[in-house]
């Protein structure tokens, strides 16, 4: 039975902590998180331990795994802990504000001989490894233009850090750090970035577009917004013998609406898309089985160094106005 | 009554326009010239007018206006012919191939005092202008941002000869949607950046463009002009937008007004627009400024300054640096 401590029991920790309880072999023995109250409650159904402090899980706990669900700038203190602890880690995006941080990061984890992994989980939702799998059997040809998009609403986390850009590092380094993966999962490293967005700029919403331009000669496009309502995503490649296009508002295979008694307004109408086994679920086994069976993970720690490079080169292309070669 | 001249069918927009002078009550086609005289009874036979195969013969008839639809590096020697001839004169975009040209068509019609149209039909798609009164209401708030894309099927014929067309995708594509936005916003885009390449077809030209544009409102926009709808997709192409403002986003399918059809003889699905037509729109207005001798909204300027993006994204798209404008 391996036993995994959980830091941080906001959107993402429990999250997780729900993934483990769904698997066999794994049990999560402590969580920790400053807000007592939200980690008593993600903590009480599991029989877990609670910790007030991140760091008085990884000195104090007995567990094999320390799952990072930590805002982005906690990453690396908490993730170097951990593997210097001896803990294998797991650590949700981005791995890290800086490309310094994350090299840091890797080093150590490899020093003390654990297993890392980071949440790159697009690479197990259900819609993009059927994309992927199409463009690799030739199904659009060559991959000449690509579109992906992710828009949401402003999340919010703990004390807004989402908002604080030198924190989260905006729509960039958060939300299509997913995209940026992905594309470089499906057409290899990028040669050139070139970006704008709001940023670096007083206005208050965060949106993003970036155009990458790949080794393979692949242009892509990358939309990023916390500027949208709910939360939706496209994704569009076309080649030299066809085009394939996704986008998550049409892939509802239900949606619900619910008239409330009394209520002048009409109800949203919520669509969904349920799947058997959530893509963080598929995520977090593949990390277990890794540890359990002494395998390296499919994601790797370069994996996660190189979208955060493509995401930062952004963000400097957006401060010089200026395209930046990697 | 309007008396109509038409000044080649290379470009296939002129069947459309000359469908439209067609079905109006206030003109008359008169006098059509084509370089391939091989269509002339077809073109005839559908449209009426006389047919010439030497446009000079053709400006000596009593027209009021000429439609030109020649291969865009022909527009200058048309238009300018046909100013000189004191015809008012609707061209087809793009304006001309260069600077010089547009230049010298616009010194042409404003010397000899002629209307000069360029044919942004966009202008009058009632979802557009819906899009247009919402910016200018300020329901969206502050524009921060804009993705846009114009995509199509690739042509073929001239339009991927670089002596005819200039270009390919970009020289296309990338002047409908530049025009729109400079309408909405009554603002200039200062600065181009592009990744732009032949990456699809076997042709000469481009047929892949990604620009990203800056406003001297500050607005930020990308815009992608390629060639990327293959053979078996459902309709031609698109105009669509995602405006984001601080207060909310307008997002815009401009031809989205359609039904799917599925026939076995076809065998691909099919879109069927069934919105206004927009080259009526386009049409008819000109025609009733020419009628009316009251100016004309799309100017010869117009078409410049959506031509003078066009060239700075094809300079970027070389030298891998943003292009200054103004
Ligand atoms: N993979 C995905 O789809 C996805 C989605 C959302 C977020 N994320 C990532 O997951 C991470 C966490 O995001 P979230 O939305 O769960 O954030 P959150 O704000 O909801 O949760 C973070 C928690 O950390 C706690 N915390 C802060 N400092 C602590 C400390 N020193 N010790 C213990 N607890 C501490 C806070 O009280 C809070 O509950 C971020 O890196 C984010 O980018 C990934």
């Amino acid at each position: 039975m391996l036993k995994v401590g959980i830091l941080g029991a906001g959107t993402m920790g429990s999250m997780h902590a729900n993934c483990y309880a769904q698997l066999p072999d794994v049990e999560v023995v402590a969580i920790a998180d400053k807000r007592t109250d939200l980690a008593r409650k993600v903590a009480e159904p599991l029989g877990a331990r609670v910790y007030e402090e991140a760091d008085e899980l990884i000195e104090k706990a007995d567990v094999d795994i320390v799952d990072v669900c930590l805002p982005t700038p906690m990453h690396k203190e908490f993730v170097v802990k951990a593997a210097r602890a001896g803990k294998h880690v797991f650590c949700e995006k981005p791995l890290a504000l800086t490309i310094e941080d994350g090299e840091e990061m890797i080093n150590e984890c490899e020093k003390a001989g654990v297993k890392f992994m980071v949440g790159h989980v697009l690479r197990y939702f259900h819609e993009y490894v059927a994309i992927k799998k199409q463009i690799d059997a030739g199904a659009i040809g060559k991959p000449a233009v690509v579109r992906a998009s992710r828009c949401a609403s402003q999340p919010l986390g703990w004390q807004d850090w989402y908002r604080k850009r030198e924190m989260s590092g905006g729509v960039c380094l958060d939300l299509i750090i997913h995209d940026f993966d992905f594309l470089r999962w499906c057409f290899g490293d990028v040669e050139r970035v070139y970006a704008k967005g709001t940023t670096f700029t007083d206005i208050p919403v965060e949106y993003a577009l970036v155009t990458l331009r790949f080794k393979n000669g692949v242009i892509a496009h990358v939309e990023g917004s916390w500027a949208h309502s709910g939360f939706f995503t496209t994704f569009e490649a076309a080649g030299t013998d066809g085009l394939l296009y996704f986008d998550s508002r049409t892939a509802s295979p239900i949606r619900i609406f619910v008239r409330r008694k009394g209520e002048e307004k009409a109800a949203v109408e919520v669509p969904e898309s349920p799947v058997n086994e959530s893509p963080y679920l598929r995520e977090i086994r593949h990390f277990v089985e890794c540890v359990a069976q002494d395998k390296e993970p499919e994601i790797t720690g370069r994996d996660a160094l190189e979208a955060i490079r493509i995401a930062i080169a952004a963000l400097d292309s957006m401060k010089t106005g200026k395209p930046v070669t990697l | 009554m309007v008396k109509v001249g038409m000044i080649s069918f290379a470009h296939m927009h002129a069947y459309s326009y000359a469908s439209c002078l067609k079905e109006l009550p206030n003109a008359e086609i008169v006098a059509i010239y084509n370089e391939d005289t091989s269509i002339a009874d077809d073109l005839v036979k559908r449209f009426g007018g006389k047919f010439f195969d030497d446009y000079h013969k053709l400006l000596e008839e009593d027209l009021d206006a000429v439609i030109v639809c020649s291969a865009n590096a022909d527009h200058k020697e048309h238009v300018v012919a046909a100013a000189e001839a004191g015809k008012h004169v609707l061209c087809e975009k793009p304006i001309a191939t260069t600077i010089e040209d547009a230049e010298a068509m616009i010194e042409a019609c404003r010397k000899a005092g002629v209307k000069f149209g360029i044919a942004f039909p966009c202008r009058y798609i009632p979802a557009v202008r819906r899009a247009k009164e919402a910016i200018e209401r300020g329901e969206i708030g502050r524009i921060v941002g804009i993705k846009g894309t114009n995509h199509g099927t690739m042509p073929g014929g001239w339009f991927v000869v670089k002596e005819k067309s200039g270009g390919g995708a970009v020289m296309d594509h990338t002047v409908h949607v530049v025009d729109l936005w400079r309408w909405f916003m009554k603002s200039e885009v200062v600065e181009v950046y592009a990744e732009a390449d032949t990456l699809i077809h076997d042709i000469e030209v481009d047929d892949v463009g990604m620009l990203t544009l800056l406003f001297d409102n500050g607005v930020f926009a990308t815009l992608d002009t390629s060639w990327s709808r293959p053979k078996a997709f459902p309709t031609w192409g698109d105009v669509t937008m995602e405006i984001v403002g601080e207060e909310g986003v307008i997002s815009l399918d401009a031809f989205a007004q359609d039904f799917d059809l599925y026939n076995n003889k076809v065998m691909k699905a099919q879109w069927i627009y069934w919105g206004d037509n927009m080259d009526m729109g386009l049409i008819s207005d000109f025609i009733d400024s020419v009628e009316k001798d009251r100016p004309f909204m799309i100017t010869g300027e117009d078409g410049l300054r959506a031509l003078e993006v066009v060239l700075a994204a094809y300079k970027s798209a070389e030298t891998h640096q943003p292009v200054r404008l103004r």
